[in-house]
């Protein structure tokens, strides 16, 4: 479980740095960059999980989200791993660039050659989680994901598969139905096998109409003029639909944007909501049941004082 | 035994040294001779007596009087002078320094310089300036001593005290290594002496601690004299107003006198020159009646001569005839005259009283008490007024013996001919009175006559007075608030006006309700004011009236928590299809169509939208409610500037932000409306209770599912003006608005 620093930088009075690890869920050499918040240097900060899209690494949020500052701001420690496993020298998983390398889908493959290596959802689950909070001063019981395209797939399988687990889960143009499109299928089917009910279990809308747990509150931003909405990737109707059936409460934004690339706005209120959600119940304990709770006359969480952080809606676009 | 380590055994000696007894009587001897000394120089003490009185003219301001003050002063203060001799025990030469220090420290008694000159007590001091000191204190609490003013006692000790130092000092230069203290002589001793000399019974202390014990005596008298001074000074101030008080009475008397006595000399004056007057006339009429008398006996006289040479010429003529003839005529007819010899007028004066009952009347009612003086009313003391009662308070300006005032009053109108103003007329014994049973904040004209045995005075000017206001009325509904402020306003139950209003704040703590004023905000124009509160505490705020005369009784105090924003709904915007029910915050509204349509319209009231805006505080910070809505009712509810167009719909312009519910087919719908505009957003759980959090300070307008703590839309703006609540209903039902809710923790999100 050692971690080996790649690369330290001072931005917004905290540290970007990048490590990399021997991953046993992933059996391979993993990296991930990870945000230290100034408030990091002297008390234990909540800690808000990336997941990227398909074809990153995990330099693409550290470089281009531009997340940094709302992150010092709010003392949160933002983790960004990779989106699979790398350098496992299995045939076929550079062959393209929405399967195998760069396009883990957050799943534990079940088919070989992928099983050994392509665990992503168990790695994020459980053994970066145990990793971070191994090495780093964060509050264990305060973290919360989100995620963007494939990510944020991953961010809402995970946030509806372990209910309770995280604060508040938030996407950007999310991949929320994968078994009915493209993408979904071609990857699910390569690591899961061709049986389709199996997918079900990676399957946002299928897995919120089972959902049963604690209270869940999903932020959903989608760009209108996102192409792949259009053809049918993202398909954030059937979730919105599922959700509306059974009365999970969601907020879908269709924003004004132009291509399926990430507001940056959107990521900061994002960050800021892990931080309200995490940091406002802290005096209260996890109380799994409620992602976040209301605290009515707790002064202390009232005297935290966000500052709207207002920046020009200048698009950071990631790739998928 | 230990010869030289005798500190220990010295140390259980009393600290205070005992032989008190020996040094009284050494001090009377000195006293006696030291008196019998000032005896030879009474002289220059009167000198000095002399210097000091001028000086004491010269501070009371009496320059003009000054040679009668000081005779007077001067012969008062020898014998002061003479009856305080024993406690002067000072030197004659030492007299022009006591002097200077009176001069002193009458004039720069409070310059920092003074104190070395005075020589105030200073602990700290060495031995040769706590000497000097100590002289100067001497002859400072002589001089006071001297002024007729001090308590003997004190000072008396206290010289007696120095003169035994000042000997012991003396005494100090001869004994050289002096190391204890001798506390039956009052004198520094060698250790040596103890064990052998003369002092070998006396009881001894160590010279540190005797030092000590001696240095703390003297504190404590330095204390009693400063304590002195104090007393002194304010004796002296005392005598000052005194002096002035003599002054005038002098005056006053002295009037008095001059007017009576002049009274009585012109009254004598005048019945003297009557008298004289009279008794002149007598004489004059006598001397003329007298005159007469001799005129008539002279011209009797003549007749008789005449009649005799005529007799006698008669007696000559030889002629029978003619003798017979002549004689029978003239003689007899004459002897017939009477001769009126009676004396008429008699030498003796009439007897004249001199009557002077008349001045011995004036000069009885010198004694006698005058007729007074037209007393004088005082203007209204401010604030001694309530709304039902005044106090009249008047005085004298002469010593006029007065047995009672005649007070009469009546409240000021302006229409003259009114006569049911009736005059009220009081017997008073005191020159102040406390009138009730009066109407608030109502003028009223006082005056004011004296009484004695004499007769009355003149009336006083007639002084306006006005009763204090009646206790404002707050306006309890119209009361807005948040976590920091509240506006209350009020009105006022007076017809006239009154000068200002004071509000007074009494913060409620848990543990106790006591109704303590924690502040008060004086001097409100108007019927409303803005106060900056705490948040999360409970206030009890209440109104007074304030005019000239007083403050009004409190008002009934309204209850104010400022655990959040609490507002009215203006009733006066309401559509006429809005109805509000009884508890002041559901709205309602039963159909779309009014079939009658002759519905009042009011200038301010929404026409098209069917809605109505709230009150809420012009005050920045944050401010949050929520609204309770149903799955099926279509609303708009957010915010809208006062001025927004009534005859349009909420969110169509750019003076109104608003939420707005649509039920489609398929779904319900939600708008986040402003100036027509509302971005693309869909909610998978329809809000049951909406809540919206403004926010001045990060230009925000935000909307809450409040039930599930979600986060709905935020609108950024910055709000040029305060805005105001407001709520429509585009389909009939109700919405129930909450206020005053603390903003909840998650409301900090997005």
């Amino acid at each position: 479980m050692a971690l080996k620093q790649i690369s330290s930088n001072k931005c917004f009075e905290g540290f970007q740095k990048v490590f990399e690890h021997d991953s046993a869920e992933l059996k391979c050499k993993m990296k991930f960059g990870i945000y230290l918040p100034p408030k990091a240097e002297t008390g234990k900060c909540p800690v808000l999980y990336w997941l990227s899209g398909l074809t990153c690494t995990e330099q693409n949020f550290i470089t281009k989200a531009a997340f940094q500052q709302a992150a010092a701001q709010h003392g949160l420690i933002v983790v960004a791993p990779d989106t699979s496993p790398r350098g496992c020298n299995i045939e076929g998983e550079d062959e393209s660039w929405d399967f195998g390398t760069g396009a883990g889908f957050y799943v534990d493959a079940t088919e070989d050659p992928w099983k050994t290596n392509y665990r992503m959802y168990s790695y994020i689950k459980d053994e970066l989680p145990k990793l971070i909070n191994a090495n780093f001063p964060t509050d264990p019981e305060r973290m919360s994901i989100f995620g963007h395209s494939m990510g944020g797939h991953g961010a809402l399988i995970l946030a509806l598969k372990n209910p309770g687990k995280y604060k508040s889960v938030s996407a950007f143009a999310p991949i929320c139905n994968p078994i009915q499109c493209q993408w979904g299928k071609k990857a699910l089917g390569g690591y899961l096998g061709p049986d389709a009910s199996k997918w079900e279990a990676y399957d946002a809308t299928q897995l919120v109409k089972s959902y049963s747990g604690a209270r869940l509150d999903i932020l959903i931003d989608q760009g209108k003029d996102d192409q792949f909405l259009s053809a049918g990737q993202l398909l954030p109707d059937n979730f919105i639909a599922a959700c509306t059936e059974r009365k999970i409460p969601v907020v879908f934004r269709l924003q004004q944007a132009s291509c399926f690339c990430l507001i940056f706005g959107s990521v900061q209120q994002a960050v800021k909501r892990m931080s309200v959600g995490g940091q406002a119940c802290s005096h209260c304990g996890p109380v799994p049941g409620h992602l976040r709770r209301r605290v009515r006359s707790d002064t202390s969480c009232r005297r935290m004082g966000h500052q709207g952080v207002r920046h020009p809606p200048d698009s950071a676009a990631l790739h998928h | 035994m230990d010869l030289y380590g005798s500190k220990e055994r010295f140390d259980i000696f009393p600290e205070e040294p005992s032989g008190r007894g020996d040094r009284s009587l050494g001090d009377t001897r000195r006293e006696s001779a030291l008196s019998s000394e000032k005896v030879q120089c009474p002289q220059e003490v009167g000198y000095d007596l002399e210097k000091e009185v001028a000086e004491l003219a010269k501070m009371y301001g009496l320059d003009e009087d000054r040679e009668k003050e000081l005779e007077l002063l001067g012969g008062h203060l020898e014998k002061v002078e003479s009856r305080w001799s024993p406690a002067h025990t000072e030197k004659a030469g030492s007299q022009d320094s006591i002097y200077n220090i009176s001069k002193s420290s009458s004039s720069v008694r409070d310059s920092s310089q003074s104190t070395k000159q005075q020589g105030l007590p200073d602990e700290a001091s060495q031995g040769e300036n706590q000497s000097k000191a100590r002289a100067d204190d001497e002859a400072e609490s002589s001089i006071w001593s001297r002024g007729g003013l001090s308590s003997g006692g004190v000072s008396d000790e206290w010289n007696s005290q120095a003169v035994s130092e000042e000997e012991e000092e003396e005494e100090e230069e001869e004994a050289e290594a002096a190391d204890v203290f001798c506390s039956t002589c009052k004198i520094p001793i060698r250790a040596f002496d103890k064990l052998f000399g003369d002092h070998k019974d006396h009881e001894v202390a160590q010279l540190p601690s005797a030092v000590e014990s001696e240095k703390e005596e003297i504190h404590k008298n330095m204390c009693k004299l400063e304590e002195q001074i104090a007393q002194m000074e304010n004796v002296a101030s005392h005598l000052e107003e005194i002096f002035i008080t003599v002054e005038e009475n002098f005056g006053r008397q002295e009037q008095n006198f001059e007017v009576h006595y002049n009274d009585a000399v012109q009254v004598l004056a005048q019945k003297y020159e009557e008298q004289l007057e009279a008794l002149g006339e007598e004489k004059r009429q006598k001397l003329e009646a007298l005159y007469e008398q001799l005129v008539s006996c002279g011209k009797h006289l003549d007749t008789c001569k005449e009649l005799t040479d005529e007799t006698q010429e008669l007696f000559l003529e030889n002629d029978k005839a003619e003798f017979m003839k002549v004689k029978s005529f003239n003689c007899p007819k004459f002897l017939k005259q009477e001769v009126d010899l009676e004396l008429s007028t008699l030498p003796d004066f009439e007897e004249r009283v001199i009557d002077v009952s008349e001045v011995e009347q004036l000069m009885n009612s010198i004694n006698a008490i005058p007729a007074p003086c037209a007393p004088v009313i005082n203007p209204q003391a401010p604030n001694a007024a309530t709304g039902t009662s005044l106090r009249v308070c008047w005085g004298l300006f002469s010593d006029d013996t007065v047995e009672c005032y005649q007070l009469c009053y009546q409240p000021v109108s302006n229409e003259r001919h009114s006569d049911g103003q009736a005059e009220h007329t009081l017997k008073v014994k005191e020159t102040y009175c406390t009138i009730t049973d009066l109407l608030p904040n109502t003028q009223y004209e006082f005056w004011v006559s004296a009484l004695n045995a004499s007769g009355i005075s003149p009336p006083s000017e007639r002084a306006v007075y006005v009763t204090a206001p009646s206790p404002p009325t707050i306006k309890n509904k119209k009361i807005r608030s948040c976590e920091n402020a509240a506006l209350v306003c009020w009105e006022s139950r007076d017809i006239n006006p009154v000068d200002s209003y004071t509000v007074e704040l009494s913060k409620l703590t848990d543990e106790e309700n006591d109704d303590f004023i924690t502040e008060s905000i004086v001097g409100i124009p108007n019927c409303e004011v803005l106060i900056h509160l705490q948040p999360t505490q409970k206030y009890h705020i209440c109104v007074r009236a304030q005019n000239l005369g007083g403050s009004s009784e409190r008002s009934e105090p309204v209850l104010i928590h400022t655990t959040g924003t609490c507002f009215y709904l203006n009733e006066d915007t309401a559509h006429p299809l809005l109805a509000i029910l009884d508890d002041g915050f559901t709205i309602s509204c039963d159909e779309l169509e009014n079939p009658e349509c002759d519905l009042p319209v009011y200038d301010n009231s929404f026409t098209r939208c069917i809605a109505i805006l709230g009150s809420l505080i012009p005050f920045p910070g944050k401010h949050y409610w929520e609204v309770e809505v149903t799955e099926d009712t279509e609303y708009r509810i957010g915010v809208a500037f006062e001025n927004t167009p009534r005859h349009g719909h909420l969110g169509a312009n750019n003076s109104s932000w608003c939420m707005r519910h649509i039920i489609t087919p398929s779904r319900h719908k939600y708008e986040f409306l402003h100036s027509g505009m509302t971005p693309d957003i869909r909610i998978t759980v329809p809000p049951r209770r909406i809540g919206i959090l403004l926010d001045y300070e990060n230009c925000r307008l935000s909307f809450f599912n409040a039930d599930i703590a979600q986060h709905l839309h935020t609108f950024n703006s910055h709000f040029q003006h305060y805005v105001h609540p407001c709520f429509a209903l585009e389909t009939p039902g109700i919405l129930r608005i909450h206020t005053g809710i603390t903003t909840p923790p998650w409301t900090a999100l997005p």
